[in-house]
C-alpha cells in the first residue's frame, strides 16, 4: 500500500502529474491489494454515476402523471399563439346565433316554475351575453396580413405547469436577412385583461 | 416591447446558430447538468429551468465575447449558483433524489439479481446519504464528467481540497458498500 494507496482514486481520474502517475502504475502492478482498492473504487464510482441516473429516471417518471392537468392550458395557449399569427386564416367572421336558440329550456322551466309557484318562489338563472362574448373578441382580434407563418407547438416551449389556465401570449418575431429567427419574445396576456389606454 | 415579456423557451441550437461550440456543449452538457441539479435536489422542471438559463447565460457570455476558456465548468458554475439561489428547493435536497428506494436499472435481470441489485442501492443511498455536503457535490460534479480543478471552480475551493474530498469521499463509500 504505502503512500500510493493515498492517491488512488487521483490516478483511476487521471488527475495526476505525469510522473507521479507512472510511479502509482508500477506500485499498483505489483500490488495485488491496491489492485483490490482500485477495482473496487471503480466498482463505487460506476454506482454512483448508475444511482445518480436512477434518481433522475425516478424524477422523470415522477412527473409524468403532472402533464395531464396542464395540458389543456399548454394545448389552449399553443391555440392562442397560433390564432395570433395567422389570425386571418383561422378566425372567420364571428357566427352570431340569436339568443332565441338556447329559449326552449327556459320555457320549459318557466313553465314548471309556474305550476309550482304556490309553493316555491321563481328561481331565476342568470345567463352570459354569449354574443356580447363574441362580439368583444371580434373586435379584439385586428387581423393583419402575418409576413412569415410558423407553427410552434406549446412543448416544445413551455415546460409542464409553466403556462397557467387563463394566460395567453402575444409573439414579437424579428427575421434576419437570411431567413433566421433573431429574436423572439412572448408577452405574457391574462384572459379577460386588456391594458387600459394612457390616461391624459 | 414591454419589460413584463418572457424570453421563449426555444431550442438552444436555434439561439446559437453563431456559436457552434455552444451548441456542442448543449448536446453534451445538457443531460450531465439536468442529472447534476435533480441530484442536488432540484425538480426537473426546476432543473430544466436552471439548464435553459445557464445555456442563454452563456449564449449572451460568447455573443458578448466573453472568454470561450473551460466553458464546461462556466456552465456548471452558473446551473450550480442558480440551483443555490432557488434556496427553497435546494434545501430539500438528499430528501428525495437521493431516498434508498431508488430503483436500479438492470439488464437481462432475473429477479434474484434485481433483489441483489436493489439491496446494494439500498446501501448505496444510505452511505451517500452518510456523507458530508462537499463531498456530495463533488462527486455529483465529477460523475458530470467534470475536472478536479474545474470542480474547484464551480465550488470555490482549491483543486487539492477537491482531490482529497473526492478521495475521501470514494473510500467512504467503497468501504461501506464493499465491505
Amino acid at each position: 500500500m504505502g503512500e500510493h494507496a493515498e492517491r488512488l482514486v487521483a490516478w483511476l481520474d487521471h488527475e495526476l502529474a505525469e510522473n507521479e502517475a507512472a510511479a502509482v502504475e508500477r506500485h499498483v502492478q505489483g500490488c495485488a491489494e491496491c489492485q483490490s482498492e482500485v477495482e473496487d473504487y471503480q466498482r463505487v464510482s460506476r454506482a454512483f454515476d448508475a444511482y445518480c441516473e436512477a434518481a433522475m429516471s425516478r424524477q422523470a417518471r415522477r412527473r409524468v402523471p403532472r402533464w395531464i392537468p396542464v395540458m389543456s392550458g399548454a394545448a389552449a395557449a399553443a391555440a392562442v399563439v397560433l390564432l395570433l399569427m395567422f389570425p386571418r386564416a383561422t378566425m372567420g367572421p364571428p357566427q352570431l346565433h340569436p339568443p332565441a336558440a338556447t329559449v326552449p329550456t327556459a320555457v320549459v322551466s318557466e313553465s314548471r316554475s309556474a305550476e309550482t309557484n304556490a309553493t316555491k318562489p321563481i328561481k331565476r338563472i342568470r345567463r352570459r351575453p354569449a354574443v356580447a362574448l363574441v362580439q368583444t373578441q371580434a373586435t379584439i382580434w385586428t387581423p393583419t396580413e402575418p409576413a412569415i407563418q410558423i407553427a410552434i407547438p406549446a412543448e416544445a416551449m413551455f415546460p409542464p405547469g409553466a403556462v397557467p389556465e387563463g394566460v395567453s401570449f402575444n409573439a414579437d418575431l424579428s427575421i434576419g436577412a437570411d431567413g433566421s429567427v433573431q429574436r423572439l419574445r412572448l408577452q405574457p396576456r391574462l384572459a379577460g385583461f386588456e391594458r387600459r389606454p394612457n390616461q391624459p | 416591447m414591454s419589460d413584463d415579456s418572457v424570453p421563449l423557451m426555444f431550442p438552444f441550437s436555434r439561439l446559437a446558430t453563431d456559436s457552434s461550440e455552444a451548441t456542442v456543449l448543449y448536446g453534451e452538457l445538457r443531460k450531465p447538468l439536468l442529472r447534476y441539479l435533480v441530484c442536488l435536489g432540484l425538480s426537473p422542471d426546476e432543473a430544466q429551468d436552471v439548464v435553459q438559463d445557464a445555456f442563454l447565460s452563456l449564449h449572451q457570455h460568447l455573443t458578448a465575447g466573453g472568454s470561450q476558456e473551460n466553458l464546461r465548468g462556466w456552465l456548471f458554475r452558473v446551473a450550480h449558483n442558480q440551483a443555490r439561489n432557488r434556496q427553497s428547493s435546494y434545501d430539500r435536497r438528499y430528501g428525495v433524489p437521493l431516498e434508498a428506494d431508488i430503483d436500479p436499472v438492470v439488464e437481462e435481470a432475473t429477479p434474484e439479481r434485481v433483489v441483489l441489485e436493489k439491496e446494494k442501492f439500498r446501501e448505496l443511498g444510505k452511505a451517500i446519504r452518510l456523507l458530508t455536503e462537499s463531498e456530495r457535490e463533488c462527486l455529483l460534479l465529477r460523475a458530470g464528467g467534470l475536472r478536479y480543478r474545474e470542480i474547484g471552480e464551480v465550488m470555490g475551493i482549491p483543486t487539492s481540497t477537491v482531490a482529497d474530498t473526492v478521495e475521501r469521499a470514494i473510500k467512504n463509500l467503497a468501504e461501506k458498500c464493499n465491505g
